[in-house]
């Protein structure tokens, strides 16, 4: 980290004809999310970075630690609000391995359906959002109009649009899917099909603007802690779901996009193949889902002090922004001694930022910054 | 069925002085004492464990130590090596792994100085990260208690209609 | 019918439309953005969002405030221009909500802005969003 930032940020204009100064690309930016930026840049170069976070530390590690499990389940889904169904699976997954529950194959099923749909919408909102930010505002209007199809089949099966009320909880799911859900997902996947072709006809056009801009090397991504599309995009081939399967990954049949080339534009491909394969998923858990229970008998309706015994496990899974972890341990009284939240973001957006916006103009530097897909309420917690 | 688990864990335990134990297919926890823990840590960066997923502190009270865990990750060997090292509570110093895992340990390290106050010897910056202006206690450790403190500073008990959050 | 002085007449023939400057954080992205989208067009109601508050009418707190970030909403509340309203959206944001025992929250939000409609929601709706700023027209004080 450079020293320069901290001893020009007091003498504003050290020599008369300097083409250096610093810049704060702020929360209130329109471009920016709630996260801000400081920037030394001389003429129209950024000379070096510094991350400002903590515009949403609520501390959610240790108000874990006040609630029982069955009331943490409402809390995870508010860990990133873009993709809370995939937050709730890795907090139900924690704890059922902690407490050591079986959980029916249906369930197993259902959960992984609606992670692959968040994990959809979540790329539904990476794509509007950074066609917004380089200029292609009929991809932001179109991306936004198609999720909300996804939105409606969310409200049907768990009752909420955004946040679904703890609807994978430790056990199972909360209740089984209505009658009419499997034609309702399939006429949803067809309007996503139809999105995706006519995203792409927007491809040159994204394409001159992302080309060769925020290249980040393979060597150099694992050394900053970078993982999922970012990573992919360097050209390693890794991804959680094939490396230690969880849930029924591997009976699945579906494969890893990977591009070489370390740029915005490689980011962005790998962001519309990864619905394609995430539809494929959804069509073959839908064709073998099999009947049954869908929460495990004694957790139909749990006692809300249920005690977990005591033990320590590390669960890792796939979001859609990379990889996520939970460290628990328990104590001895049945009480949960530490939560640790491992997210994507908080690699993504201090170091590999700081790495990135080194050399960039003022004028890719929205390029940059939307297409690593970040999260700022995932990185403050 | 864990064969390679088996394996691994046996040549780590001919090496060094650790304890370790297999949990489940993919996953080795081991504990060591503070001051061998880089020749460790040195070691497994050398086979292929080159992602550090995590770095987490968790309070004792009752022990009186902070208790430190690294979560590393080989892509290669496709294992999960957790390293687990006791402190003491009321001076918490430890050698940082910044020379090993250069910024991605550098990260997670400021964020433990502020949130439990550990000191990382030979971390570069340990300045605040979330925090503007905090002058209280390091805010994660067990005896700083949030439902007290937030009941003194914003509510307040003879208003009827907050009296839920006093129970 | 509401009896009007004149000089809200007079700037109820004035004020049309209203610009919106959003200082949303986490659970406002998520329902706000919809808003502009397709789906629910708040373009053809004459409302846009604006990137400065010297532009703006309204200024929307759509989120859980921190002891950081209300720092700086207050200065953005002084930099508008009259008249001017305050919405606050989410129970997170007027209540403290679902982290009513965090110590970095604000838990009563009027102490810090003076809040003229609160829409409550976990998160709202967009139709709810869209009962507010019709309500504004109506019933607010400061516009008159």
């Amino acid at each position: 980290m450079s020293n320069s930032l901290e001893s020009g940020i007091n003498e504003l204009e050290p020599y008369p004809n300097s083409t250096e100064y610093n810049f704060y690309f702020g929360p209130a930016h329109p471009g920016s999310g709630n996260f801000g930026v400081k920037l030394a840049i001389d003429g129209e170069k950024v000379v070096s970075a510094r991350a400002d976070p903590g515009y949403l530390h609520r501390g959610f590690e240790k108000l874990m630690e006040y609630r029982t499990p069955i009331q943490n389940a409402v809390l995870s889904d508010r860990l990133c609000v873009l993709e809370p169904l995939n937050w709730n699976l890795v907090h139900a997954e924690a704890v059922d391995e902690l407490m050591d529950i079986q959980v029916p194959e249906r369930a197993k099923y259902i959960r992984v359906i609606m992670a692959e749909l968040s994990r959809i919408q979540s790329h539904i909102i990476w794509y509007g959002v950074f066609s917004k930010a380089i200029g292609f505002d009929t991809g932001f209007k179109m991306a936004f109009g198609y999720r909300d199809y996804i939105l409606d089949v969310f409200e049907m099966i768990t009752g909420g649009r955004v946040y679904p009320t703890g609807y994978i909880c430790p056990g199972g799911v909360r209740r089984d899917f209505p009658s009419n859900t499997k034609e309702k997902i399939v006429h949803v996947i067809d309007k996503i099909r139809e999105m995706i072709k006519l995203g792409e006809l927007g491809n040159p056009a994204m394409a001159a603007r992302t080309q060769d801009i925020g290249i980040l090397d393979m060597k150099m991504a694992i050394q900053l802690g970078a993982t999922g599309p970012v990573l992919r995009g360097s050209g390693m081939k890794t991804d959680v779901r094939k490396d230690e399967p969880y849930e029924i990954y591997d009976q699945l049949d579906f494969e890893i996009p990977i591009k070489k080339q370390g740029d915005a534009c490689a980011r962005y491909w790998i962001g519309i193949e990864e619905m394609k394969q995430s539809i494929a998923i959804i069509r073959q858990a839908l064709d073998t889902l099999p009947q049954g229970e869908v929460i495990e008998a004694k957790y139909k309706k749990p006692k809300i002090t249920m005690k977990i015994p005591e033990g320590e496990v590390y669960v890792r899974n796939e979001v859609a922004r990379g990889e996520a972890a939970f460290y628990m341990a328990s104590d001895k009284n049945g009480k949960i001694l530490r939560s640790k939240i491992r997210g994507p973001d908080f690699l993504h957006m201090i170091p590999v930022l700081e790495y990135l916006l080194q050399g960039t103009q003022i004028a890719d530097i929205p390029a940059v910054y939307w297409s690593l897909n970040i999260c700022p309420a995932d990185m403050d917690r | 069925m864990d064969e390679k688990e088996t394996a691994f864990l046996e040549e780590i335990q001919s090496r060094f002085q650790v304890t370790g134990r297999i949990q489940r297919r993919q996953r080795i926890w081991i504990s060591i004492d503070k001051e061998n823990l880089n020749t460790v840590n040195q070691w497994l960066k050398k086979q292929g464990f080159d992602h550090l997923s995590a770095i987490s502190v968790t309070d004792l009270l009752d022990q009186g130590v902070y208790e430190i865990t690294y979560h590393v990750w080989s892509y290669t060997k496709k294992i999960l090596v957790t390293v687990k090292t006791r402190i003491d509570r009321k001076n918490p110093i430890i050698a940082s792994t910044v020379p090993i895992w250069k910024e991605n340990a550098q990260i997670h390290e400021r964020e433990l100085h502020e949130l439990f106050g550990v000191n990382f010897q030979g971390n570069p910056d340990l300045s605040p990260l979330f925090l503007e202006d905090w002058q209280g206690p390091p805010p994660f450790t067990k005896d700083f208690n949030w439902r007290e403190y937030v009941q003194k500073k914003c509510y307040d008990k003879k208003n009827e209609r907050e009296t839920a959050y006093y129970e | 019918m509401v009896k009007r002085s004149k000089k809200a007449k007079n700037m109820r023939k004035i004020i049309k439309s209203i610009w919106i400057f959003n200082w949303f954080n986490s659970c406002g992205f998520a329902e706000l953005v919809p808003v502009v989208g397709s789906r629910w067009d708040m373009e053809r109601f004459g409302m846009i969002i604006v990137g400065t508050p010297r532009h703006a009418d309204v200024l929307f707190i759509a989120g859980y405030q921190t002891l950081k970030s209300i720092k700086r909403a207050q200065r953005i509340y002084e930099q508008m221009a009259e008249p001017r309203v305050v919405i606050a959206l989410g129970s997170c944001t007027m209540t403290g909500g679902m982290y009513w025992d965090s110590y970095n929250t604000i838990k009563k939000l009027d102490e810090y802005l003076p809040i003229t409609m609160y829409i409550p929601g976990c998160p709202p709706r967009p139709e709810a969003v869209f009962e507010a700023c019709e309500k504004i027209f109506e019933h607010v004080k400061e516009l008159e």
